[in-house]
């Protein structure tokens, strides 16, 4: 399993601390790219503030699209972050070690890019202002807490602070390091944020215990966030094929399943960014996959099950809107593309060892799975709206504007250059993280073989 | 800091993009607003409501517009006005549109370039009046001067029949898609000289051919009133509605029972439907006796059901042979007895053989004695004093054609336009426009706006909105009794707005022409014409308004919106019934004309209730009313029969040329229609205006372009539903501007349906 | 209090022609943007009340069915509890109220609104050149970003109040508005008096009065939103038979 060379404690200062002090040409050239893509974004979003909501092609009956399609998908892929770190430490799976950060990072950064999308989809972000800061406290208006709006920043924000938190703790050590290697402003910096950070082993033990205590704590949270999300739609009783009990844990596991693709994605990407072969290995890629494997299964169960729910119970409109989703034009086409590309196209793939264990076909299945994700929001919402009630002269269709389409690429762009941002000014792979499962490995014998192995103190 | 080179640019780097950044926003957008003004806690003005007259349409009705602080902002029906009892009619409320409209014509225009160029220069008044005073002072031919305005009825038609008569200039009424066969058959038929009214409020049995009476069909607030409590009167028995019509009309959509026949085809229905009940003695026999005067009942056999059925082109209906449609229909006729009713009009009546079918549609009230009866044909009287007698038939299309034969033959030299638009309503075939162009042809028009005939005007002098004028008015059809509705002027012209009253100009016009020797047009202002006709009325001492004093009596006049008499009913006996040896004499089968072979159909061209005849058509309001069967608005559509579409390939959507009985083409967009009959095709008109005015110009297609010019044998009328049209694809197509979403809106099941029906 | 004013309407189907007149009337009344070419072709006309029209059967024995669909004030509605700053909510007296100040255009409402009535502004309105004149100084513009839909004309209902206060003299009592003192525009143009509106608290009222019609019905009475507007069924002699055929 752990088949890595063992490297010197400062190879693996060098290497992981390459980003923050080398300027790579390749590195730049990506992160200006992405820039630029969201630069359009932000154009395309000040001229919908400045023109209306009109820009989108939205319409009624199909009052919510592109934007909350994304909305949800980013925060389904925040859900990689803690389902890796927080499960997995917890239940000190060794080959997490290099995944964990860069999949606290991945949350943070769709959290608050999933956040942006309601304010660009009301419109007139401002207004805002009386819905998630009430501030008009004098008429003693608060928001509805009946809304599943009032729920969601709630949810979302209490997810933001305690994965930030959470990267965080386990940022401190790594923070001491580059403090001790840097200089001038960016010494005082890190100084400040590393908390005085000694390596004393009462630092370590409050370390590993403030880790642990917010894993264990903040597993609720990640069940609840996507949960809540999906009552935005569960509890609208007027759109049928909404209004639905599975969606809840059905909106979790998807979420876990486009998360951790997404994160398995971003990983590659890493190593060959940053050169990360000696770290981000084929075992891990490996294990990964075969969580995925699990989790797609897992999923494709409540996928199906809200289909036969909605079948079953033979209301005129829910069969109306099913049947657009599966037939209709152009929706089936799409619907055909989200089942093969989110299920029926990666995962027969990986029952394959040689594919699990491919950084080529991995990086092709999980974004394939995160193509077919994106299109199950999107084919959940708009079908839905599109074929709401029997009041069938109201039916209609939608087709997103040049605008969303921008806005929502610039969502894509804006993650990875954050995330490369990140990298640029912290380590992507938690060093003490690495350094602790080195010191934790040794090399056991059986039979002739030499086997990799942990040697842990319980 | 240091400013530095570096510095300094960076800086202003970062505020130019701040000010780019900015420049997204709008002020307004950042005034925080009250979060707890509730719509319940708007405090508002006084307001004022005062009565007077829809001049949006040849009928009038009641109307009570609420002003605040000088604007008119609300119309809405006067409940107590007789014939609209408070309703009012989809076009009604544009009347504040024609009011505020921006592109009303604020005072006097001159032609500066050449006719129709539309340039103009902006005159004074006094200019402006002395330019046709000089027109018109010392001709040596009065006769040369026309006069065209739409019907007219009361004090101002008694004005300018006064005026016409004193110059001994001509005047000829104008009214797109005319009625002449009708008014003959009320007049010949009905022995009437008004309009009658339709008691549909106590009928049993409604019978209509081709009439929308619900939708633009003589009076369709007044007949809507009516037709409420005919279905679900408190107290009575819900009446039946059968529609014959080709086309799936309005009426058609809400009739019980809708019987699509071919075109023309209207007159041998009835003569089958009469045939019926005089063979199985559903009628009172002394009166089939009179009908048949002069002839052996059996002549009517030749119209048997079972005989013409297939010439009828009637399909089976409900799972019922069309054989016995009709007879099921004759009998329900019969046996509604005097509280049946049968009308005809619009297409029934635009044929070639148009007055044969009115005729053979109105004698069944006759059979069965529904002609003056509760619940039948309603007489009306003549109005209350004879200056309000005067009522302009609109001149058929065959005087029209004459007319304009005397322009183009230079024998008349002035013309004066007022309320028309014949340049566009006219066929073009018969080239008004081309008349217009002689240089020795004076034209002044009194429109507020530069519709295509104003365009061709040497002179412009903009006439008040219905809003800001007076008037009054002898509705037709009235009520079943007397009545004179009042119109004053609600609100005063927008401040820089210069417009004159016609009536006023006309008597003006007068004066100087050395006309003004005696009553009206000695009268100063129109005001005082309506106050002498109103002091006759005072005289009277009977009606809704009585007062000892006459200026009691003015207000009190104008505060009701009118005066009526609902015991002042008509007196005239009761009509000779017509013989049906006469009507079978006339009888024929329409000559429908136009391109034959593949993918030709029978046009049926109708006014939708928006625009109707395309008087409004400049009002955003009219223009974006939905039409409530295809929920199309703004654009001009071709309604097919959703089968027959596919069939050849025409989706919804795509444009197609329908080439007309003249050679002439137009394009239309094509509405898929589930309820259009296989053979034929309607287009609304109403558009294709080419006038620049920003909400109508180019903006759809005007199907009277193609029609040619048939008409009726013995009225000279249009007959604008005789016409057969091919159909082309251009391969053009984009969606069509429609209300409804893209899903055609079928019922999709019956428990849940929300629409929900119950049986008889 | 115990005798509040519960405003309702009554809808007799089988009286309305699609006329359209009631949907021009709110239009007015209400200040509702001109709805233009493009508002239809991007589908967001707006119209406060609507007559949707429904295609049944086939040529010749096809039917156009009419149905006028207004804000159903549902006492149990599905778009208040949805939106998180209060900007639509219920009333004591049966309306759902819509403030447009507080909506920050979640478009939430519309999706939870089974009858499909409530209508987004996509862009700012506009009433070119002159025609800002003919706007009701009773009821408020609604910017871009603003949901919008059929108030009861609640502007008309406060105005009655008003008016027989003014003619009292004295503050009224909530029993004291009657009948006749106010009439939404819509009802007031139906030309086939279609729509009744009134108290249903009122035993006396029209509407609690012909709402017990033995034709009643409320539309999608299954989701339990508990409409305050009651369906009077259309009439169709033709109908059984044709099912009978189908
Ligand atoms: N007779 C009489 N006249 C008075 C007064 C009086 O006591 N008696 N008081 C005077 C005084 S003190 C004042 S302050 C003025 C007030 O007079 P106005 O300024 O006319 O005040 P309002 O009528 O409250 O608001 C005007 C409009 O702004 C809209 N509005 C609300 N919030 C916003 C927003 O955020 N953006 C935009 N664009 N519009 C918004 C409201 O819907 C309303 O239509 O009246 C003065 N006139
Ligand atoms: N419901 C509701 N509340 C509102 C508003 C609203 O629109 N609706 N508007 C708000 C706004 S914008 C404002 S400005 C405030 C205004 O609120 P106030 O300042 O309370 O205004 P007024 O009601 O006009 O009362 C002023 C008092 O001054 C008296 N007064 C008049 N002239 C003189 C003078 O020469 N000398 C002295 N000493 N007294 C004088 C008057 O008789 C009156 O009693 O109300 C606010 N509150
Ligand atoms: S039918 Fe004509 S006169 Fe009557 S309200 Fe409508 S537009 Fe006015
Ligand atoms: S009809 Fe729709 S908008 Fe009106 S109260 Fe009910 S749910 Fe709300
Ligand atoms: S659109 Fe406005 S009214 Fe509707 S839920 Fe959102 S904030 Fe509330
Ligand atoms: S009650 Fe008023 S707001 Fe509602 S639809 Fe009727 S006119 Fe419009
Ligand atoms: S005005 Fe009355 S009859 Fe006309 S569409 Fe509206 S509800 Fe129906």
């Amino acid at each position: 399993m752990h088949e890595g060379k063992v490297l010197a404690y400062k190879r693996i200062n060098r290497d992981l601390l390459s980003g923050l002090f080398e300027n790579q040409l390749r590195y730049w050239a990506i992160v200006m790219f992405l820039g630029l893509v969201v630069l359009v974004a932000v154009v395309a979003a000040g001229f919908m503030v400045n023109r209306g909501v009109g820009v989108t092609g939205l319409n009624r009956p199909v009052f919510w699209g592109f934007f909350i399609t994304n909305f949800v998908f980013w925060i389904g892929i925040s859900h990689a972050g803690v389902m890796l770190s927080a499960i997995l430490r917890l239940s000190k799976a060794e080959w997490r070690r290099p995944a964990t950060r860069a999949a606290e990072v991945l949350t943070i950064f769709s959290l608050m890019t999933a956040v942006l999308m309601p304010f660009i989809h009301t419109g007139r972000p401002w207004r805002l202002m009386y819905w998630v800061f009430p501030y008009d406290f004098q008429r003693g208006i608060w928001p509805d807490i009946r809304s599943p709006l009032v729920w969601d920043p709630s949810a979302v924000n209490t997810y933001l602070i305690s994965s930030i938190l959470f990267v965080f703790i386990a940022l401190i050590p790594d923070l001491a390091v580059i403090r001790d290697r840097s200089s001038g402003i960016r010494r005082i910096a890190y100084s400040v944020l590393s908390l005085g950070w000694r390596g004393t082993p009462r630092q370590w033990k409050l370390q590993a215990i403030a880790g642990i205590l917010l894993s264990a704590l903040i597993l609720p949270v990640f069940v609840s966030v996507h949960s809540i999300v999906s009552w935005d739609f569960g509890m609208a009783v007027s759109v049928s094929s909404w209004h639905s009990t599975i969606f809840a844990p059905y909106f979790v596991i998807g979420a876990v399943h486009s998360g951790v693709s997404g994160v398995v994605t971003v990983m590659i990407l890493m190593r060959w960014l940053f050169r990360w072969e000696e770290y981000v290995r084929k075992e891990h890629i490996d294990a990964l996959a075969r969580l995925l494997i699990v989790i797609a299964i897992a999923w494709f169960y409540f996928f199906a099950m809200e289909f036969i729910f909605g079948i079953y119970g033979q209301e005129g409109d829910e069969l109306a809107t099913r049947t657009l989703q599966i037939f209709g034009e152009p929706w089936g086409w799409w619907f055909l593309t989200f089942i093969i590309t989110a299920f029926f196209f990666p995962v027969p793939l990986w029952l394959f060892r040689n594919v699990r264990r491919s950084f080529l076909l991995m990086t092709i299945t999980t974004i394939s799975v995160n193509i077919g994700m994106w299109l199950e929001r999107f084919l959940i919402i708009v079908p839905g709206l599109a074929r709401k009630q029997i009041f069938t002269q109201s039916w209609h269709t939608y087709a997103p504007s040049p605008i969303e389409i921008a806005i929502v690429v610039g969502t894509f762009a804006l993650v990875l250059m954050l995330f490369l941002l990140f990298a640029k000014v912290f380590p992507l792979i938690p060093i003490f993280d690495i350094k602790e499962g080195q010191v934790l490995k040794d090399e056991i014998k059986i039979g002739r073989r030499k086997v990799p192995a942990v040697i842990r103190e319980e | 800091m240091k400013i530095s080179r570096r510095n300094f640019l960076m800086l202003a780097g970062f505020s130019t993009l701040g000010a780019v950044a900015c420049n997204f926003f709008d002020e307004r957008e950042f005034i925080a607003q009250s979060p707890v003004q509730l719509p319940e806690d708007l405090v508002t003005g006084r307001d004022n409501w005062y009565a007077t007259l829809c001049r949006q349409c040849p009928e009038t009705e009641g109307l009570i517009v609420r002003v605040i602080e000088g604007r008119a902002k609300k119309i809405q029906g006067s409940p107590p006005y007789p014939t609209n009892l408070g309703g009012h009619s989809v076009r009604c409320e544009a009347g504040l549109q024609a009011l505020y409209h921006p592109e009303r014509i604020n005072g006097p225009l001159i032609r500066e370039g050449p006719r129709g160029s539309g340039v103009y220069r902006s005159i004074g008044w006094d200019e402006a009046l002395n330019v046709l005073v000089g027109q018109t002072r010392n001709r040596p031919d009065p006769g040369g001067v026309l006069m065209v305005t739409e019907p007219l009825r009361g004090s101002l038609a008694h004005l300018v029949d006064s005026f016409t008569a004193a110059y001994g200039s001509r005047h000829a009424a104008f009214q797109p898609m005319e009625e002449t066969p009708y008014a003959r058959v009320v007049r010949d038929t009905l022995g009437q000289q008004t309009m009658p009214t339709f008691d549909i409020k106590n009928s049993n049995f409604l019978l209509s051919f081709g009439a929308d009476f619900l939708s633009t069909w003589n009076a369709p607030v007044q007949f809507s009133k009516g037709y409420g409590e005919f279905r679900q009167g408190i107290g009575r028995q819900r009446g039946t509605l059968a529609q014959v019509d080709p086309r799936f009309s309005l009426t058609a959509a809400n009739a019980d029972l809708w019987a699509p026949i071919n075109p023309g085809m209207e007159g041998k229905l009835a003569l089958s439907i009469a045939q019926v009940i005089v063979s199985e003695g559903l009628a009172d026999p002394a009166r089939v006796g009179e009908m048949t005067r002069g002839m052996d009942p059996a002549a009517l056999d030749a119209y048997a059901p079972d005989r013409i059925f297939q010439e009828l082109g009637l399909p089976p209906l409900h799972h019922t042979h069309p054989v016995d449609v009709i007879r099921n229909l004759a009998r329900d006729f019969a046996r509604g007895g005097s509280r049946s009713l049968a009308i005809g009009g619009a297409s029934a009546g635009a044929h070639t053989n148009g007055l044969f079918n009115l005729s053979a549609i109105f004698a069944l009230n006759f059979l069965v004695g529904s002609v003056g009866a509760e619940g039948g044909v309603k007489f009306n009287s003549p109005p209350p004093i004879p200056e309000l007698a005067a009522v302009h038939a609109p001149a058929a299309t065959g005087e029209w054609r004459d007319v304009i034969g005397d322009i183009d033959g230079g024998r008349i030299r002035v013309l004066l336009f007022r309320g028309v638009n014949p340049v566009h309503d006219l066929s073009p075939d018969l080239n008004l426009r081309g008349a217009l162009n002689r240089d020795d042809l004076f034209i002044a028009s009194f429109s507020s706006f530069l519709d295509e005939t104003t365009e061709m005007a040497d002179l412009i002098l903009p006439d008040k909105a219905p809003l800001e004028e007076w008037g009054n008015d002898v509705p037709t059809p009235g009520p079943g009794f007397e009545i004179v509705g009042m119109q004053q002027p609600v609100v005063n012209p927008l401040p820089g707005m210069n417009p004159m009253s016609f009536a006023d100009l006309l008597l003006q016009l007068s004066r100087e022409l050395g006309l003004a020797s005696s009553a009206p047009l000695d009268r100063f202002v129109f005001q005082d014409v309506l106050k002498d006709h109103a002091a006759k009325l005072h005289g009277l001492n009977r009606g809704s308004v009585q007062e000892p004093t006459f200026d009691a009596f003015w207000n009190r006049l104008l505060q009701q919106g009118g005066w009526w008499d609902p015991s002042a009913t008509a007196t005239a006996s009761a009509p000779t019934p017509p013989s049906y040896a006469g009507i079978l004499n006339r009888a024929r089968d329409p000559a429908i004309t136009g391109p034959t072979g593949g993918n030709t159909f029978n046009l049926v061209p109708f006014q939708s209730i928006s625009l109707s005849d395309g008087r409004g058509a400049n009002l955003p309001w009219l223009q974006s009313t939905t039409d409530p069967l295809t929920t199309v608005a703004w654009t001009t559509w071709l309604e097919m029969n959703t089968e027959v579409a596919n069939l050849i390939g025409l989706g919804e959507g795509d444009f197609v040329l329908v080439e007309g009985a003249n050679g002439a083409s137009i394009k239309a967009q094509i509405y898929h229609h589930p309820a259009v009959p296989p053979g034929v095709v309607s287009i609304p008109v109403g558009q294709g205006h080419t006038a620049d005015l920003r909400y109508s110009k180019n903006r759809g297609w005007n199907p009277l372009a193609i029609l040619g010019v048939p008409m009726e044998d013995e009225t000279q009328s249009l007959a604008w539903a005789s016409t057969r049209v091919r159909i082309v694809k251009t391969g053009e197509t984009t969606p069509i501007p429609k209300f409804e979403g893209i899903v055609p809106a079928f019922r999709p099941n019956e428990e849940e349906a929300i629409v929900k029906v119950t049986r008889g | 209090m115990a005798n509040e004013h519960k405003w309702g309407m009554v809808i007799d189907i089988d009286r309305c022609t699609g006329c359209q007149a009631c949907v021009a009337a709110c239009q007015a009344e209400n200040n509702i943007p001109i709805n233009e070419e493009k508002d239809f072709l991007s589908r967001r006309a707006k119209q406060w009340i609507r007559i949707d029209r429904v295609w049944e059967g086939k040529f010749p024995n096809v039917k156009a069915r009419f149905i006028p669909v207004l804000c159903q004030h549902c006492e149990n509605a599905p778009c208040e509890p949805v939106c998180p700053v209060y900007a639509t909510y219920h009333n004591n007296q049966g309306l759902n109220v819509q403030v447009y100040n507080r909506c920050v255009g979640t478009r939430y409402c519309a999706n939870n609104c089974p009858y499909q009535v409530r209508f987004f502004n996509f862009f700012d309105p506009e009433w070119p050149g002159t025609l800002w004149n003919q706007l009701n100084p009773d009821v408020t513009i609604r910017s871009r970003g603003i949901m919008e839909k059929c108030t009861f004309c609640v502007q008309r209902i406060r105005r009655g109040e008003r008016t027989v206060e003014g003619q009292r003299g004295e503050r009224l009592n909530d029993q004291t508005l009657k009948e006749g003192n106010y009439m939404p525009a819509c009802v007031n143009a139906c030309p086939t008096d279609t729509l009744l509106f009134g108290d249903l608290n009122d035993t006396a009222s029209q509407v609690s009065r012909r709402s017990g019609d033995r034709r009643h019905y409320k539309l999608l009475d299954r989701l339990g939103t508990d409409p305050n507007v009651v369906y009077l069924k259309k009439v169709d002699p033709y109908a059984e038979e044709e099912e009978a055929h189908a």
